[in-house]
């Protein structure tokens, strides 16, 4: 016999939030670029493309 | 005193706040995560003291744990971190051999290239990470005013060069490309993969926020050295303070306890 409740620990995130929907993953996406932008730099420093 | 001088001393205190808090962590749980964040963090804290102490007076050694500690390894160390945390293979161990003699090579070349520091060229009156590089003058570039200049041949040809503290063509100044690479991929990117597993499967929001704020903090300093090599050292020293305190709250937020527990009701078979 099916029944009872089980707690889930883990807490979710809110829902129709901006912070979670529309800030979060754009900063996810503005960050990810920039990193890439500076990988690009230092192994441009790396095979002596940028000089300083 | 300016304020710039000022700054990294407030950056020390937070990453000695933070190296403390992590350690206890591996103090207590043995993870080997906690113990390469906290090696890498302490690295993090002798660069920001080490820049401290170098915007007041000259000192070699205190140069030395700068260039090794602070431009060179922190970063690669905390990513390495990251990395032992999420990924359980073989191969990480393989990667921590290499991370751990890499370390040691470049502390080896660091100190063969002690007796040949230039310390004439050394002011108090800019940044240290604008005073370090021996840098050669392209065909029409002009030195900065304050800039000390000398033509010296290399490799064959006479060429004329912003004089630095390391001479032209250290060795150890190409380690640090490599470590830095590693660092920001691992520590970055890590940090973002781990935001965006939460966020797609729409759990831990504290977790979400603190990887989030631990990525734009290292994306911060990382974005401020960068722009102190092309020469904007101003936003140095106030983007080193703003990462310790992005990335310690953002661990801090990403470690604590859940805000609240979700009943959610689950069919469960009786027994």
């Amino acid at each position: 016999m099916p029944g009872g409740l089980q707690t889930n620990k883990k807490s979710h995130l809110p829902g129709n939030s901006l912070m979670f929907e529309k800030v979060i993953p754009a900063l996810l996406i503005l960050m990810g670029i920039l990193t890439i932008a500076l990988i690009l730099f230092a192994a441009g420093v790396l095979l002596g493309i940028v000089h300083f | 005193m300016s304020i710039n001088q000022i700054l990294p001393f407030f950056s020390t205190a937070i990453m000695l706040g933070f190296t403390v808090y992590v350690l206890q962590r591996y103090w207590v749980r043995r993870a080997p995560h906690f113990l390469f964040w906290g090696i890498g963090l302490a690295m993090f804290g002798a660069g920001s003291f080490a820049e401290a102490y170098l915007s007041l007076s000259w000192n070699r050694w205190i140069f030395f744990a700068w260039y090794l500690f602070g431009a060179a390894l922190n970063a690669a160390w905390i990513g390495h971190g990251t990395l032992t945390l999420l990924v359980r293979k073989t191969w990480v161990h393989i990667v921590t051999v290499i991370l751990v003699a890499g370390s040691l090579f470049a502390g080896y070349l660091m100190l063969q290239v002690m007796p040949k520091l230039d310390e004439t060229v050394f002011t108090t009156s800019k940044p240290v990470s604008e005073q370090y590089g021996t840098k050669v003058l392209a065909a029409g570039e002009t030195a900065p005013a304050d800039a000390q200049t000398a033509t010296i041949t290399d490799n064959g040809r006479q060429v004329t060069v912003i004089k630095g503290l390391l001479p032209l063509g250290s060795p150890v100044r190409l380690t640090t490309p490599f470590f830095n690479i590693y660092g920001l991929l691992t520590l970055v990117g890590g940090a973002i993969w781990s935001a965006y597993l939460f966020w797609r499967k729409r759990v831990l929001p504290n977790r979400v926020i603190g990887n989030v704020l631990i990525a734009a903090g290292a994306l911060l300093i990382g974005s401020a050295s960068t722009l102190t090599r092309l020469g904007y050292g101003q936003f140095l020293y106030i983007g080193e303070l703003l990462c310790a305190i992005l990335m310690f709250t953002g661990f801090r937020f990403a470690a604590r306890p859940q805000p609240d527990e979700v009943a959610q009701p689950v069919t469960v078979a009786a027994g």
